[in-house]
């Protein structure tokens, strides 16, 4: 089986749930700003503008926009991963995917990618005028460079996305659970609240999660820290990847296995 | 002939929960199958027939890896399904409920594609597939290459669903009540395209129905599944011979009350149905030589103030087998 074939499916099938309804693509459009504006907006009034860039080092609408871009296309690699499941289930298509010989990790695996694409291209698109403003020409480089790093963090979210719809969706009831764990993973990523000022606990769980590295790379480029310490996070990141890809085959399993021992309902 | 699907002693039992206020419950547990066997040969059509929750769906299921049976094996193109599932998924055409199952906002071309790409079939193979099975469902005509899922018809969404089992050119097909709310048009076109795939191109084909009818029109061969047993088994005609009493004499009439009809006929000894419409009542008895009772019977009716309006005497149908069968009268 060719999994370009199968990536060209999900290619097709995501892109035309995403332009066929314009609801979703204006949103998808819209959305980045309106974030964006709205922490920016609650940061204004409740805070100053001194204060942010002392503690952390950069224009705030820098870093807000940068953070609203880095979640949007982290997330996607739990977000398609762990409510597809559940998509399918609605619309009565579960049951073809799971009778179907394909290889249920790689089609997980590549869930996540079409959307991803999309939301790194629009990412790019917007900050880079924002990055040439603030910084002037070195900011091409600088947004290449961010973009680089998320695209890598994009596919480190993945095996975690995976790992978690496997254990969730053992479990009934599974998008309640889901509401609670997709924010939780969301604050753990430290891209609006920088990992260093998280209390110790939280601080730990973040180092579990694959892109927190990546995110944790993308504010040093930010505060202009390049240095080797960017390969030792981003190396993390990979290790911990690597780490949880056989789990999260595993969980994969364990919920295709669960789901026809209690039988896959189809209607 | 070889055997495509075997099944041996199939049980599977289901735990439900009978709910009393808020926080009390009782698990119970359903036996959905009990023990069922068969085979269907390559070539053949074998129709699964039973009312709803007769464990019709729950056999298909087990068929088509999507649920563990709880006793018993079951094979499929040889393959064993708790044990091989991926080789079984590779030799099934599956086509479950008929109105879902797609992706809406793909048309139909599309969301066969998808499908075959889960199933690693050659891209040109593909291409070529999809043409013949779009024109053989006669899909091109009804837009069914550019139109979306959401906006396809519950005739167009059955034949893309069929379209979709066939799209592997597995030899084994599975369908479950693949006609279930069509039009007689598009019914009869899916029933068409079965026999012929079956009697041209030797698939072997599991279908299920709760229509006695088309039942009777498509399979060669017939399991009778009530309450989790297969009941009875045969062609449709060697299950009406296994009937003890061979004729239906069908009579209209009109004058009385139902209640007064099924008086009469009660004092006579008669086993009967009765249907009425408007005034008018039908009465179906099963009897071995209805020329015997005939007219003795016509004369107690006159005499109890009805009306003869016709009187015919018709083969049983498929539909008495089955009421014989599952629930052991006529």
């Amino acid at each position: 089986m060719s999994i370009f074939d199968l990536m060209r499916a999900e290619y097709i099938l995501i892109y035309a749930e995403t332009i066929r309804r314009k609801s979703e693509l204006v949103l998808m459009i819209l959305y980045p700003y309106l974030f964006t504006g709205f922490v920016l907006l609650l940061g204004y009034s409740a805070g100053s503008l001194e204060v942010f860039k002392s503690r952390i080092g950069v224009n705030p609408a820098i870093f807000m926009a940068t953070a609203s871009f880095t979640v949007m296309s982290l997330m996607i690699g739990v977000d398609d991963v762990l409510w597809r499941p559940l998509w399918d289930m609605w619309i009565g298509t579960l049951p073809y995917l799971i009778a179907s010989p394909v290889d249920k990790f790689k089609l997980f695996t590549i869930m996540p990618l079409p959307r991803a694409t999309l939301i790194v291209l629009l990412g790019f698109t917007s900050l880079l005028p924002l990055y040439i403003l603030q910084y002037g020409l070195s900011g091409v480089i600088l947004v290449l460079l961010v973009t680089i790093l998320i695209v890598i963090g994009v596919f480190t979210m993945i095996p975690l996305g995976v790992l978690l719809a496997g254990l969730i969706h053992s479990i009934g009831e599974s998008w309640r659970i889901l509401s609670v764990v997709r924010p939780i993973i969301m604050v753990l990523l430290g891209a609006y609240y920088p990992r260093f000022y998280m209390p110790l606990v939280a601080k730990l769980l973040s180092y579990t999660i694959p892109p927190s590295h990546i995110v944790e790379s993308v504010q040093r480029v930010l505060v202009g820290l390049v240095d080797q310490w960017l390969l030792v996070l981003i190396a993390a990141s990979i290790f911990l990847t690597a780490l949880y890809t056989p789990p999260s085959r595993a969980s994969l399993k364990f919920w295709e296995k669960r789901k026809v021992s209690e039988g896959v309902k189809i209607s | 002939m070889s055997k495509a699907i075997e099944a041996k002693g199939l049980v599977k039992r289901y735990q439900t929960k009978k709910r009393y206020g808020f926080f009390k419950s009782k698990v119970e547990v359903v036996e959905a199958l009990r023990g069922v066997s068969f085979t269907v040969n390559y070539g053949e059509i074998v129709g699964l027939l039973g009312p709803n929750g007769a464990g019709k769906t729950t056999t298909i299921k087990i068929l088509s890896t999507l649920l563990l049976p709880d006793e018993g094996e079951a094979y499929v193109a040889g393959y064993n399904v708790v044990k091989e599932p991926s080789e079984v998924r590779k030799h099934i055409g599956l086509m479950l409920t008929v109105e879902r199952g797609f992706y809406g906002k793909l048309t139909g071309r599309e969301n066969l594609e998808y499908f075959a790409a889960l199933y690693g079939l050659e891209r040109e193979y593909v291409k070529k597939r999809i043409d013949y099975l779009i024109k053989l469902l006669e899909l091109d005509k009804l837009g069914g290459d550019y139109k979306l899922f959401e906006e396809f018809s519950l005739g167009m969404r059955a034949r893309l669903s069929l379209a979709r089992a066939l799209l592997s050119n597995a030899p084994v097909l599975l369908l479950d009540e693949p006609t279930l709310g069509l039009d007689p048009p598009s019914a009869r076109r899916i029933r068409e395209l079965v026999k012929n795939l079956a009697h041209e191109e030797k698939k072997a084909v599991l279908y299920t129905t709760h229509n006695m009818f088309e039942a009777e029109i498509v399979c060669d061969k017939i399991l009778l599944i009530n309450k989790g047993v297969i009941v009875a088994s045969g062609t449709p005609g060697e299950l009406k011979a296994k009937l003890p009493k061979l004729k239906v004499l069908i009579l209209s009439l009109h004058g009385q009350s139902v209640e007064n009809l099924q008086r009469t006929l009660s004092d006579l000894g008669l086993k009967h149905e009765i249907s009425s419409e408007l005034n008018i009542h039908t009465v179906r008895i099963h009897v071995q030589r209805p020329e015997d009772i005939f007219n003795d019977l016509v004369k107690k009716l006159v005499s109890s103030g009805f009306e003869l309006l016709s009187a015919r005497i018709e083969e049983p149908t498929l539909e008495d087998v089955f009421i014989y069968f599952s629930e052991g009268y006529l």
